[in-house]
């Protein structure tokens, strides 16, 4: 790839995403914290631009602390003229990463304000405006105006999606579970993970960012490292299906509902203060019977890398940093590290 | 006392200074020889650095490095101490117009490993609280608050969030997880005001939505409330309009002392006081009424200086624009070593430079001026604003200065270049400065020495 120009015929060849034609125009959400229901109300297909295949990740000649899948969303939304990139203002460098990708005036991306407190009313108020502008941007490209019916619609399905999969997530596979959680963020169907085999293995946590297909063989090899994931609260698993709608609320007023679904119920790193993500562990990693913590993160990510010390301290568990790579799976010195994690669990 | 312009290392400062008490120099309380902040504070960094020989500068330098004594005499006198952190030049405004409080930033202890050589082990210290080299300087703030050991603990913590640094947050966040409560505000990222949407226009030429606006004055309304509480008296409309005058005060003054120093066809201040004398435009290094009589004794100076065309730097230095501060002092001494000179700068807080707006309600004026925080807006906002700066101070070359850890660097820097280059068509750089940097001095020599190099090729052609 570093021999094609970001942008160029060959790049996005090789960068394009091995998916099937869409009717609707795609819109890739960076987070799952941007509500898809509200663009596909607007008549569009949100995509969760961690749920596309051979999105790319750590191939690229970075500069010094750049995270990996910050630029890759960057040269993804470069990339793919025939669709709109919505990115977030979670952490600094998909905010910087907007930048980036909006240098050369393109105007498919917008940049989403997730607000960093969540106690005020302020707080509220600015997720409320995002959402509005965000219709704004959809409707400039082409979506239509959501009717509240509509809406209702959208949240009650992706509602019930979205318990069904909860519902399932302890008792699936790590592997089946990742894949039904991404299939649901990709177009918002349900797909029944398959059951988790009956487990010898060491139950774990895996906390952390984004944790992408080409990442799934990790799973794999925790497992023949004697490991498996009870609890995936990395920003793609069990965490990003924490959105949660009123149903009184949503029948009258749905777009309140939405606001409030989503704003009361982020689980993040970059919350301030981020003691809902602690909350919201707690009694996952009790009921779960974790017994460790795999602390997933990017390069760069000092949002997650900087909780390290403060899980071991709050749950009196051993944390394992794990850092993402390029390659599929754990490689070789990170599955060593695995390795040793899990024997030392035993 | 006078005499020519020029630059002194720690030793001639000794005999300058004995000079100076015997021509009948006089100082304020916390005057004396620069030398007794190397011997008392351990401030090694000092013997390292290069100095300009006024009266001025000694001031200047002493007032700046007896912070920690003032705030702990504050203390003892009763006065509140209000952490600040992150927003550089907003929530300071704030409490000074308080009697009573003290507000300074914790922040600030990035530059301690750097001033005591980490001889005091800050960054080890960190390290073993979480926080590796992955993450900037400014994580030397968490021993340093956890052991009290150089400032007071504050009664108040307070920190922006929402567009903020990340490795700063973070740092913030494990402080608070390590029993430090702190008040948390919310700073939206700036945009550009929509078509149709109700624009509000910022300090430095900006503009903002008016709802973002909004949204910054609810929770500076929070902030007051909170600072009202602990001063034990509510922060009103007319005690706030005196402190914005009073902020701004100093930043005629700064605005002055830049405009003077920058304009000039040579230096008549070195490039580390000018970063030096910036930097008390956050929190007035905590006695604001001193901070201003500290700028009119170097703006008089300056001044003095220009019309008697008496430089520390000659006109032949290529003419660069700085951005950010640098961790480590010795890098402005550096520059000029190497041929260069400062013709402008941006140290990560021109919004603490602007003026406050006098003729709105006084929480709005504050509330647009922590908008236009360059570190709160799109990158090409701030590269925009270095065009216009580099293009007054003719600038021959940009210099980026990377924190080494800092989230911000990691992008931000390319994006400045690339926009300085395309607009204005000089060379810029990026070079990365650790809290010492004696190490990376051949490397960061070189670079240094190409860009003044390839600025002074540039005047032939």
């Amino acid at each position: 790839l570093k021999r094609f120009a970001p942008g160029s015929h060959e790049f996005i060849q090789k960068i394009k995403p091995q998916i099937k034609p869409a009717r609707k125009m795609d819109v890739f959400l960076a987070s799952p914290w941007i509500p898809a229901e509200w663009v596909r109300a607007h008549g569009l297909q949100p995509r969760g631009l961690w749920s596309v295949e051979n999105f790319q990740c750590g191939l690229w000649p970075l500069s010094a602390g750049v995270c990996a899948f910050a630029e890759a969303a960057v040269r993804f939304a470069q990339a793919r003229a025939d669709s709109a990139v919505i990115f977030s203002t979670a952490c600094d460098q998909m905010r910087r990463g907007f930048d980036a990708a909006s240098l050369r005036g393109q105007n498919r991306l917008f940049l989403f304000n997730l607000p960093a407190t969540w106690q005020t009313a302020a707080a509220g108020q600015i997720f409320r405006s995002e959402l509005e502008r965000l219709g704004q941007f959809l409707l400039a490209l082409g979506g239509r105006a959501p009717s509240p019916e509509l809406l209702r619609r959208e949240m009650s399905l992706s509602g019930a999606a979205r318990k069904r999969l909860l519902d399932s997530a302890a008792a699936s596979s790590s592997r089946g579970f990742a894949e039904a959680v991404a299939r649901f963020h990709w177009d918002g169907a349900f797909s029944p993970p398959p059951p988790a085999a009956p487990a010898t293995q060491v139950p774990l946590a895996l906390l952390g960012g984004p944790f992408l297909a080409p990442h799934w063989k990790w799973l794999d090899d925790l497992e023949a490292a004697g490991g498996r994931v009870a609890l995936n609260a990395t920003e793609m698993g069990e965490r990003s299906l924490s959105p949660a709608f009123d149903d009184e609320a949503g029948a009258s007023r749905p777009f309140d509902a939405l606001v409030r679904g989503y704003c009361d119920n982020i689980i993040d790193v970059f919350q301030r203060p981020n003691t809902r993500l602690y909350s919201w562990l707690k009694p996952r990693l009790a009921s779960r019977q974790a017994r460790g913590i795999v602390l997933w993160h990017f390069t760069g990510c000092d949002l997650w890398r900087a909780e390290a010390g403060t899980l071991r301290e709050t749950f009196g568990l051993p944390v394992l940093l794990l850092e993402a790579g390029a390659e599929p799976g754990a490689g070789p010195r990170r599955l060593d590290r695995l390795q040793t994690f899990v024997e030392t669990l035993r | 006392m006078n005499s020519a312009p020029r630059q002194l290392n720690l030793d001639q400062w000794d005999d300058r200074y004995e000079q100076l008490r015997r021509d009948g120099l006089r100082e304020p309380a916390y005057g004396g020889p620069l030398r007794r902040h190397v011997v008392r504070e351990k401030d090694f960094r000092l013997q390292q650095l290069r100095f300009d020989n006024s009266p001025a500068a000694l001031r200047l330098w002493n007032f700046l490095l007896t912070e920690n004594q003032r705030l702990h005499q504050a203390r003892a006198a009763g006065h509140k101490i209000v952490g600040t952190m992150k927003d550089l030049g907003t929530v300071p405004v704030m409490a000074y117009a308080l009697p009573g409080l003290r507000a300074f930033y914790p922040d600030g202890a990035w530059w301690t490993p750097c001033l005591m050589e980490c001889s005091d082990r800050l960054l080890q210290k960190a390290e073993r609280m979480g926080l590796d080299a992955s993450f900037c300087p400014a994580r030397a703030m968490l021993p340093a608050l956890v052991d009290g050991g150089h400032f007071p603990r504050p009664d108040l913590l307070i920190c922006s969030s929402g567009a903020v640094c990340d490795d700063f947050s973070a740092i913030a966040q494990r402080l608070e997880h390590l029993g430090h409560s702190i008040l948390w505000w919310e700073i939206p990222r700036r945009r550009r005001p929509a078509a149709g949407e109700t624009a509000c226009a910022l300090p430095g030429l900006l503009a903002a939505p008016q709802i973002q606006v909004d949204c910054v004055r609810t929770e500076l309304q929070r902030v007051g409330r909170a600072l009202g509480e602990l001063a034990g008296r509510t922060l009103d409309d007319d005690s706030l309009a005196a402190g914005i005058r009073a902020a701004n005060q100093v930043r005629r003054r700064l605005d002055s002392l830049r405009r003077t120093v920058y304009s000039a066809p040579a230096a008549p201040l070195p490039a580390l006081e000018m970063l030096v004398a910036e930097m008390l435009a956050i929190h007035f290094c905590s006695d604001r009424e001193e901070t201003i009589a500290v700028l009119d004794d170097l703006l008089a100076e300056v001044q003095s200086r220009a019309r008697r065309s008496q430089f520390v730097i000659g006109a032949e230095a290529a003419r660069i624009f700085w951005v950010n501060p640098v961790a480590d002092l010795r890098a402005m001494n550096l520059l000029e070593e190497l041929g260069g000179r400062l013709c402008g700068s941006d140290f990560m807080f021109s919004h603490a430079l602007d003026l406050i707006p006098e003729n709105l309600p006084p929480l709005e004026a504050l509330a647009r001026s922590a908008m236009a925080d360059p570190m709160v807006g799109p990158t090409d906002d701030r590269a925009a604003r270095i065009v216009r700066e580099c293009q007054a101070g003719r600038a021959e070359a940009v210099a980026v200065s990377r924190i080494p850890g800092a989230s911000h660097c990691a992008r931000e820097g390319e994006i400045i270049r690339e926009i300085v280059r395309r607009e204005i068509g000089i060379p810029a750089i990026e070079i990365e400065i650790p809290p010492v940097c004696d190490a990376m001095l051949p490397s960061l020599a070189s670079r240094l020495r190409a860009m003044v190099e390839t600025a002074r090729s540039r005047r032939a052609r």
